[in-house]
This record gives structure tokens, C-alpha cells and sequence, in this order.
């Protein structure tokens, strides 16, 4: 654990701290100001709750207190490495080890929830910190996910995959299931914690976040969505977008075949408790290189076919063989084809059917070419139109999850 | 005189029966060590057919990556390749038993390096198939990746990857087996450096299109010219 490799004077300040309610780790590389709106918000919720708020910092600048908040203050500011600086890690493994960290000092502390800020917020509303944490604190709510205002090509991973999976197999409508900004109960943490020492197979810090929907359904606890703003996404690289989809579809596809019980048993999606509302955020400005992402798809199915046809049935195959050879123009995958795609990978996960992270990779040009799909179709859409669109693509996965269960079921005997 | 060419003839005669019926035994030993054998064979086969069927060998074969062994297998099917190959095993291990039955020095001596040569083929044997494993893993890693990367060639790349793997595992097994050390290492060297030069041309080649029109495009773009793109994935 994180805790022993943090600063000395850090881990003194939190032992010196007998109990607390809250505990919010700051992630995101936030400035000093928005550091003293997140804490001066924070003393606004009721009751005067205890909280340490835990900021991120590098090893080195953590040596220094940053305690500067007055000693009568219910907030203790805590200077802390949270992500661990002594292994090379990715970004997404780094960050990830910080949640680890995080919700372990809340364990240590005893604490009614944690809250994790991970991301830049633009026009975030006033005390949006105080959407995650109160219903914590309340003990109203378990898990407290964001909502962030939609832009047409943001959190594209999310939008594909996870948010609708998550609805389609759990049954909550989540806009973001794995955060990045999240609140989470001692009801909740207490249980992940208690999974991942239980996991002999030694779990990572996107098997935690993989876990949380799972543990909130088959658990019975509440979850709810928290509106707060638009989210600054970072920019991304297109060369890391096959090492992305292994990091984050694995975990999803393991925490999948261990609720296989939870998940088959739900039959339809239900919205989750709304805090705030939803805003607008002016949309990012840029051409899409639909051009390229159609080569990178027909490149895939021109290389990869010995791959996928292992893993997808002769009719998916036919038709992706059938949309690499229309013109840009009109290239568009069909919602059902995609749910497919994706349940057919989920499946090939379980089975093995080829190494994991082959096969995790190989989904890449499929994904590019999903992207191109979409980004064709909302190229010049109005705002209101991609919640639509991906209301229909939720639906599609709504509807083919019979599909899926059968395959699951008889991976053997039904095969399309 | 005659009876002396008689005496003769029924002397060698008499030792050529002698030495024959010397040999009866051992003939006899031999065609039941095969009989024995062959019985021990059919039913190993038929067991370890049976055994492998009931847990889907063929699949699993498969799925770890080795359906080249299916590629070289009777009826494309691992499971009677891997029975075949034990069945013959015990075959011929109740032909050397039986050989060594005539108790001559000759025989005893040819069991004895065929039995020490069995480490060799055997070791052989989990080379090339380590070596076929590891083979399909790194051409599959390198097309999975090339083909991400955009890479025209991506396929190319990976076939050649395999057939590097595939002759270095050869000429260890080959050398394993001390067959024609001295060829082998020449052959190998020939071979391994035939493959990356032909892989460097044929990349280099198929690349320099793609270089052309990348340094085309960065000379037409102009200082601040910088198009971000607005995808964001995660």
C-alpha cells in the first residue's frame, strides 16, 4: 500500500488525526486558489464535519506542510505523493494507485466517505465539491458518480463502451461509471477494500474502479449522478489508444465475469438519483480525421481477420468485411454490429480465447473505426443530438444483451 | 577325401543350426515384444484419444496459440498427432526391447545409443514446440501493434518476425540433435541474415511513399499551423 511510501511528516500529520468524517484526495494537478474555493466549499457543508483533504504533490514539494488553514479549522490540508513515484507507471496506473491511497487513509481515519477530485472542471458550478461529499455525509447515497456537460468528441471510450456496458449489465444509468471524480461511502469503500485483499489474483487500481458498479448493484446500495460542470479532458495521443483500451476494457471484462450471477439477473436500466443539472459547454473547435480513422479500420480488417475470426462470429465478420470496402462517405457501423462486437470480446475475454491483451489490442481498429462512425454522424449535429445518439447506442446495448447472456451461457452452442 | 568333405558339411551345417536355432529365441522375443507392444499401443492410443477428446484438445491447442501443430497433424487434428506420437513411441520401445533380446553385443550397443540419443530428440521436441509458441505470440504482438501504429506493411512484419523466431528455434534443435552442426550454424547465419535483409528492403521500400508524403505535408505546413485534434478518448 501507497500509505508507507508516502512522506514521513505526511503519515505523522495523518496519525496525529484520531478520527474525521471526510476524506477528500485532491488528484488533479490543481492550482493553489482552486485548492482554497475546494476547501473555503467544503466548510460550507452542514453539520462541520471533520474532513482531510489530501493534495496531491510530488515527492519532493511534500516535504513542506501546506497546512496553512487556521488551527481551529474542521479541514486538515495534508501535502501527500498520492500517486507513487517509485515505480515507472503509466499516467492511467499512477493516478489510478492515488484512489488506492486514498481510500485506504479513509479506512485508517474511520471516515463516513472519500471523495476523489481527479479532474479539472471548466464553469464548474459554485461548491460542486459539495454534490459529492454531502450525500456521503447524509448517508443518503453510496456512490456518488459525475456528470459532466457533454461534448461531441470527449470521453469517446466512455460514451462507446463503458457508460453503456455498465447500463446495459448493471442496470444504473451512469453517465460515467469509473469517475474520474467520485464519491464513495464507507459502506462502499469498506466492501472494495475488503474484495481486493480477498483477490488472490493481486487486482490493480482500474479493478477497484471496474469493481465499484458491481459492488453498488449486487451490494444493494444507492447510487447517484452529481452534475458538475465540463471536464477538461487531456489530450490525447492516438498511438496509446490500443494501450488505453487494455488498461481500462480489462478490468471491465474481469469485473464482468466475476458479478456473471449479479449482471444476468437484470433485466432492464433504471436513472440514477440527479443532483444539480446537467450544463451546456461550448463545443471544441477542430477538424476529426475521419479519413484516417477509416484506414486504421480497413487496415484491421485487412491484417486482423485471423484474429477476430477467433473471436466473432462468420456474420459480424461479413459485415465488417462488407463496411471496409464502402467509401468514406458512407461508412457507418450499425449500433447492433458494435454491441456485438463488444459482447463477442467481452466473452472471448472469459474463454481466453487468445491472450488477453492481443486481444484487447486488436479491438483498436474496430474502436477507430466506431469513432469515425460517430463522428461522421455528429460532425455537424446540434448539441442536444449527442445525447440522443448515445441514448440510441445505451438502447442498442439494452437490446442485445440477450445476446450476450446466451453466448455467455452456451458459448459453444449459440454462436450466430 | 569324401568323408572328409562330409564331415565338413555336416560340421558347418550343424553350427549354421546351431547358430539359428540360437537365434529362434530371439526372434520369437521379438515378434512378441511387437505383438506386446502393438496391443499396449492401440490401447494407449484409443485412451489417450478418448482422454484428449473428452478435454477439447483441439480447442485448447487452439487457443494456446499452436494451431500450426493442427496445420502438421493427420486430419488437421492435435489429439491424433499427440496419440499417434505416443502409440509409435511404445511401438518402438517394444522393438529395441525385442532387439535386445538376442543379447549380442551388436544389438545391446545400438539400444543403448538410441536409448542415450532419446534425451536429444525429446529435448528437440520441447524446443520446436517452445519456439512455435513463442513464435505466434511475437508475430501476433507485432501485428497487433503495426496494424495500431497505421503500418501498410504491418502483415509483412509480422510473418517475418515468425520465420525468425522459427529458424533460430530450428537450428537450436537441429544443434540439439547434432545433426550437421557445422551446416547449421552456416545455414542459420545465412538464413537469419537473408530474412532481415529482405525484411529492411521490403520495409524501407514500402515505406519511402509513406516518408515522401509525410515530408511533403510537414514542408507544406506553415509555423503554427498546428491542427489539434479533438477526439479525447479517456
Amino acid at each position: 500500500m501507497e500509505v508507507d511510501s508516502a512522506p514521513q511528516q505526511a503519515v505523522q500529520e495523518i496519525g496525529q488525526i484520531n478520527n474525521a468524517d471526510l476524506v477528500v484526495g485532491i488528484v488533479a494537478d490543481l492550482s493553489h486558489e482552486d485548492v482554497a474555493e475546494v476547501c473555503a466549499a467544503l466548510r460550507t457543508l452542514p453539520g462541520s464535519p471533520r474532513i482531510v483533504v489530501l493534495q496531491n504533490r510530488l515527492a519532493s514539494d511534500a516535504t513542506s506542510t501546506g497546512s496553512d488553514a487556521p488551527a481551529q479549522d474542521s479541514i486538515s490540508l495534508i501535502p501527500w505523493a498520492l500517486q507513487n513515484q517509485s515505480s515507472p507507471t503509466t499516467s492511467v496506473e499512477s493516478m489510478l494507485a492515488a484512489y488506492q491511497s486514498i481510500l485506504t487513509i479513509g479506512k485508517r481515519l474511520e471516515v463516513r466517505g472519500c471523495c476523489v477530485i481527479a479532474s479539472k472542471l471548466e464553469q464548474a458550478p459554485p461548491k460542486w465539491v459539495c454534490r459529492l461529499a454531502e450525500p456521503l455525509l447524509e448517508a443518503s447515497c453510496d456512490f456518488v458518480t459525475p456528470g459532466y456537460a457533454r461534448r461531441k468528441f470527449e470521453g469517446l471510450l466512455n460514451s462507446s463502451i463503458i457508460s453503456p456496458l455498465t447500463r446495459s449489465l448493471y442496470g444504473l444509468r451512469i453517465q460515467n461509471p469509473m469517475g474520474p471524480d467520485l464519491g464513495i461511502s464507507q459502506r462502499l469503500y469498506q466492501k472494495l477494500l475488503d474484495g481486493e485483499q480477498n483477490d488472490k489474483t493481486g487486482g490493480n487500481g482500474m479493478h477497484l474502479l471496474a469493481s465499484l458498479v458491481p459492488l453498488v448493484l449486487c451490494g444493494n446500495l444507492q447510487a447517484s449522478q452529481a452534475y458538475l460542470g465540463a471536464r477538461s479532458y487531456p489530450p490525447s495521443d492516438w498511438t496509446t489508444v490500443s494501450s488505453l483500451l487494455s488498461e481500462i476494457l480489462g478490468p471491465i471484462f474481469l469485473a464482468m465475469e466475476r458479478n456473471a450471477a449479479c449482471w444476468q439477473r437484470m433485466r432492464t436500466s433504471s436513472p440514477v438519483k440527479i443532483l444539480g443539472r446537467p450544463t451546456s459547454a461550448p463545443q471544441t473547435t477542430g477538424t476529426v480525421e475521419i479519413d484516417r480513422l477509416v484506414n486504421s479500420f480497413q487496415l484491421g480488417i485487412r491484417d486482423l481477420q485471423e484474429i477476430w475470426g477467433l473471436v466473432l462470429p462468420p456474420a459480424s465478420l461479413l459485415e465488417l468485411r462488407r463496411l471496409a470496402r464502402l467509401p468514406t462517405g458512407q461508412f457507418h457501423i450499425p449500433d447492433e454490429l458494435w454491441v456485438r462486437i463488444i459482447y463477442d470480446f467481452a466473452l472471448a475475454h472469459r474463454l481466453r480465447t487468445i491472450n488477453r491483451d492481443h486481444l484487447l489490442r486488436s479491438l483498436t481498429p474496430l474502436y477507430l473505426g466506431w469513432v469515425a462512425s460517430y463522428a461522421r454522424e455528429l460532425e455537424v449535429a446540434e448539441e442536444n443530438a449527442i445525447e440522443q445518439r448515445l441514448e440510441r447506442l445505451s438502447l442498442a446495448y439494452e437490446t442485445g444483451k440477450p445476446y450476450l447472456v446466451s453466448r455467455w451461457r452456451w458459448p459453444d452452442r449459440f454462436n450466430p | 577325401m569324401w568323408g572328409q568333405v562330409k564331415q565338413a558339411l555336416y560340421q558347418s551345417t550343424t553350427r549354421f543350426v546351431t547358430r539359428l536355432a540360437t537365434l529362434v529365441p530371439g526372434f520369437i522375443a521379438l515378434l512378441v515384444a511387437l505383438l506386446i507392444s502393438f496391443l499396449l499401443a492401440w490401447i494407449v492410443w484409443m485412451i489417450m484419444r478418448r482422454l484428449l477428446s473428452s478435454i477439447r484438445f483441439d480447442e485448447r491447442v487452439s487457443r494456446w496459440g499452436l494451431s500450426s501443430l493442427a496445420e502438421w497433424s493427420p486430419q488437421n487434428s492435435p489429439t491424433l498427432l499427440v496419440s499417434g506420437t505416443i502409440a509409435c513411441a511404445i511401438v518402438v520401445a517394444g522393438f529395441l526391447i525385442g532387439i535386445a533380446a538376442f543379447n549380442s553385443d551388436m544389438t545391446s550397443s545400438l539400444v543403448r545409443s538410441i536409448f542415450a540419443y532419446v534425451p536429444n530428440v525429446v529435448g528437440a521436441i520441447i524446443i520446436l514446440t517452445i519456439g512455435a509458441v513463442v513464435a505466434r505470440y511475437v508475430a501476433r504482438s507485432v501485428l497487433i501493434g503495426a496494424v495500431n501504429l497505421n503500418l501498410g506493411y504491418a502483415h509483412l512484419l509480422s510473418v517475418g518476425t515468425r520465420w525468425l523466431v522459427m529458424v533460430v528455434t530450428v537450428a537450436m534443435a537441429l544443434v540439439h540433435l547434432r545433426i550437421a552442426a557445422g551446416i547449421v550454424e552456416l545455414a542459420f547465419g545465412i538464413l537469419f541474415g537473408g530474412i532481415v535483409f529482405a525484411l529492411a528492403l521490403a520495409v524501407g521500400l514500402g515505406s519511402k511513399e509513406l516518408v515522401t508524403k509525410s515530408l511533403e505535408r510537414d514542408a507544406k505546413r506553415t509555423p503554427g499551423d498546428t491542427i489539434e485534434e479533438p477526439l479525447r478518448h479517456l
